[in-house]
């Protein structure tokens, strides 16, 4: 996927709103692969809404978001199977791990549908981000912060051409978060990816492309 | 375990699925029961083989009055009662016009009877013999008795008269002699008895030897069929019935309670396979509405796994394996039952009727195969749907 376009969308929510000033709703926008973004919003105005609508997981929008020009409302259900297993990844807000499994399983889950990763370069990660003595622990178990860092490893458990990372660095020191760009950094380089972060006031220490308000 | 198993197995209970387990198994065995039972049954009662069954009738008119003639049937009774709906197949008994003497030899000692002969079609008789045949110069004839003939005398006459009982094989051996006297001619002949008929209850000659031997020593004028049988394929229609008594017909053998017996087979089956489908759909019911709590309470677990890049075919899976091990466990162990059930009902009936039935129980493995097809068709489709449901909110 080399780009996705989004052609004057809003939200439903704020379709009524006549002050909308904003670099991305109800404009053109096109987001490249290659490139770095860092979306700033301030909340409540619909940042993980916009992740959510790029990711195919709520259609409560007026406008038309593309892939490679196909609109995404046209994409049928194993066609967004291929986009979440080869395209696009995400580290969700709300991370959506399972509680009941360990912090490795959660990332087991992933890459045994994708088959991506060895899990020696899974263990690293763990170590790398200084929750290797966690591979066991039950995700319901962890800290919001060591939580983060699972989902992260699990979103780099597949090939991507977009990573969109919703507040990856929320619940994390300056140290961690710095290590965790480092990683992202280097798996977007060796993917050829597109990066789109938001942030709410803390992002990650990047020097990002395109800087857009939404 | 997978790791998707480990997930999805919670909330799985054990109490909603052993009660579905259990009235599915109830209804299974059930209808399985009912089918195969009424299988193995149905053709005892009905067509050919008929063993309790008799569908041919032997119709007569009442003797009116004490005196000469006899009431017979005319070509237009005949004819009219070919031409009914209930008859399959007519056939008319001819009568020997012509003395018949016959006689064997006892201990030296020469016993002989008079006796009178009749003939009826070859298709209408119960008894198979290659024996079975005459042709005019022959001078053995085959003959046929009742064997009411032979119980009454190994059952009644042999017991009382201290004589010994004789079995089929032996009068089978015995030579009788046959004088034949009519028309001014004479002439001696050979018979053996073929066989035993449990329909007709006279003594049958073939029907090629009653024309050529009526031709040869008959006296005076065929006077017209005094009894007629025929081949009905329900002797209780009402029809039939109805038909008999508005032409004062009577019937001399009257009919086994074999299609009685049918119907009340066939009623017996529906009812038993009626309560099972009942079991069955109530227990469908309850592995729906269990399923659709399952999924119901798993929701935010398979949204996820969808979001995560799983197919809605990969997350149903699990519940379509668990689908399957159910209903196949339930067929498997409802077989076994049937196996067991079928087993000590064909050792009663082989008691009582000498009859050996097969110990497969064919009929139920069929039925209940294609059943749980439906089922876990059913049961795949609707985890599916919804799984579909889930993973296309949006």
């Amino acid at each position: 996927m080399k780009e996705i376009k989004l052609h004057n969308v809003v939200p439903e929510i704020f379709a009524s709103r006549v002050d909308l000033r904003s670099d991305i709703w109800n404009r053109e926008v096109i987001l490249e692969r290659g490139k770095r973004y860092l979306i700033k919003a301030a909340s409540g105005t619909g940042k993980s809404s916009l992740c959510s609508f790029l990711y195919g997981q709520r259609g409560d929008y007026s406008g038309t978001i593309s892939f490679d020009d196909r609109d995404i409302n046209r994409l049928s259900s194993s066609e967004w199977c291929e986009v979440r297993q080869r395209s696009i990844s995400i580290l969700f807000q709300d991370l959506k791990l399972f509680g009941e499994l360990t912090a490795m399983q959660n990332v087991e889950i992933k890459n045994n549908i994708t088959h991506h990763r060895d899990m020696a370069q899974v263990v690293q990660w763990f170590e790398e981000l200084g929750i290797g003595d966690k591979l066991n622990t039950r995700i319901d178990r962890m800290s919001y912060g060591q939580q983060q860092r699972v989902a992260l490893i699990r979103a780099l458990c597949q090939p991507f051409d977009f990573l969109l990372l919703d507040e990856p660095i929320s619940h994390l020191d300056d140290a961690n978060s710095d290590i965790m760009r480092d990683i992202i950094l280097r798996e977007a380089e060796r993917c050829g990816a597109a990066l789109i972060a938001t942030s709410i006031g803390k992002h990650m220490n990047i020097e990002y492309d395109i800087c857009l308000n939404l | 375990m997978s790791l998707i198993w480990q997930l999805l197995r919670k909330h799985i209970s054990i109490f909603e699925l052993a009660i579905f387990f259990i009235a599915n198994l109830i209804g299974m065995t059930v209808i399985l029961a009912g089918v195969q039972i009424y299988s193995d049954l149905q053709p005892m009662l009905s067509g050919e083989k008929s063993l309790i069954g008799n569908d041919y009738l032997i119709i007569t008119r009442p003797v009116e009055r004490m005196g000469i003639g006899t009431p017979t049937f005319s070509d237009e009774d005949i004819n009219d009662l070919n031409e009914q709906p209930f008859t399959i197949n007519l056939g008319t008994f001819t009568a020997s016009r012509f003395e018949v003497d016959g006689s064997i030899v006892f201990n030296g000692q020469r016993l002989s009877t008079m006796l009178f002969f009749e003939s009826v079609p070859d298709n209408f008789i119960d008894v198979k013999s290659d024996k079975w045949c005459f042709s005019p110069g022959d001078t053995v004839i085959p003959i046929i008795l009742p064997r009411n003939y032979l119980n009454l005398y190994n059952f009644g006459f042999s017991q009382t008269q201290q004589l010994p009982q004789i079995t089929e094989d032996i009068i089978k051996r015995v030579e009788l002699g046959i004088r034949l006297e009519g028309n001014g001619k004479r002439s001696d002949h050979t018979a053996y008895i073929v066989g035993f008929s449990e329909r007709l209850n006279t003594i049958l000659v073939p029907s090629t030897f009653m024309d050529w031997a009526n031709s040869e020593y008959g006296e005076g004028e065929d006077d017209g069929h005094t009894r007629l049988i025929l081949e009905v394929s329900n002797p209780t229609d009402p029809e039939l019935t109805a038909y008999l008594e508005e032409h004062g017909y009577e019937i001399e053998n009257k009919p086994a309670e074999s299609s009685k017996a049918l119907s009340i087979l066939e009623v017996g089956a529906a009812v038993i396979v009626g309560i099972g489908v009942m079991f069955s759909i109530l227990s469908l019911i309850i592995l729906t509405l269990s399923i659709y709590l399952l999924l119901q309470k798993n929701i935010t677990k398979l949204e996820n796994l969808v979001l995560i890049g799983y197919s809605p075919a990969r997350v149903a899976m699990p519940y379509n394996v668990m689908a399957l091990v159910l209903n196949i466990s339930v067929l498997i162990i409802s077989i076994v039952a049937i196996f067991i059930v079928q087993s000590i009902y064909t050792g009663h009936i082989s008691e009582w009727l000498g009859i050996t039935l097969s110990a497969i129980p064919t009929t139920a493995i069929i039925v209940g195969t294609l059943f749980t097809a439906a089922i876990v068709t059913f049961n795949i489709f609707i985890i599916n749907r919804k799984i579909r449901e889930i993973s296309s909110r949006r």
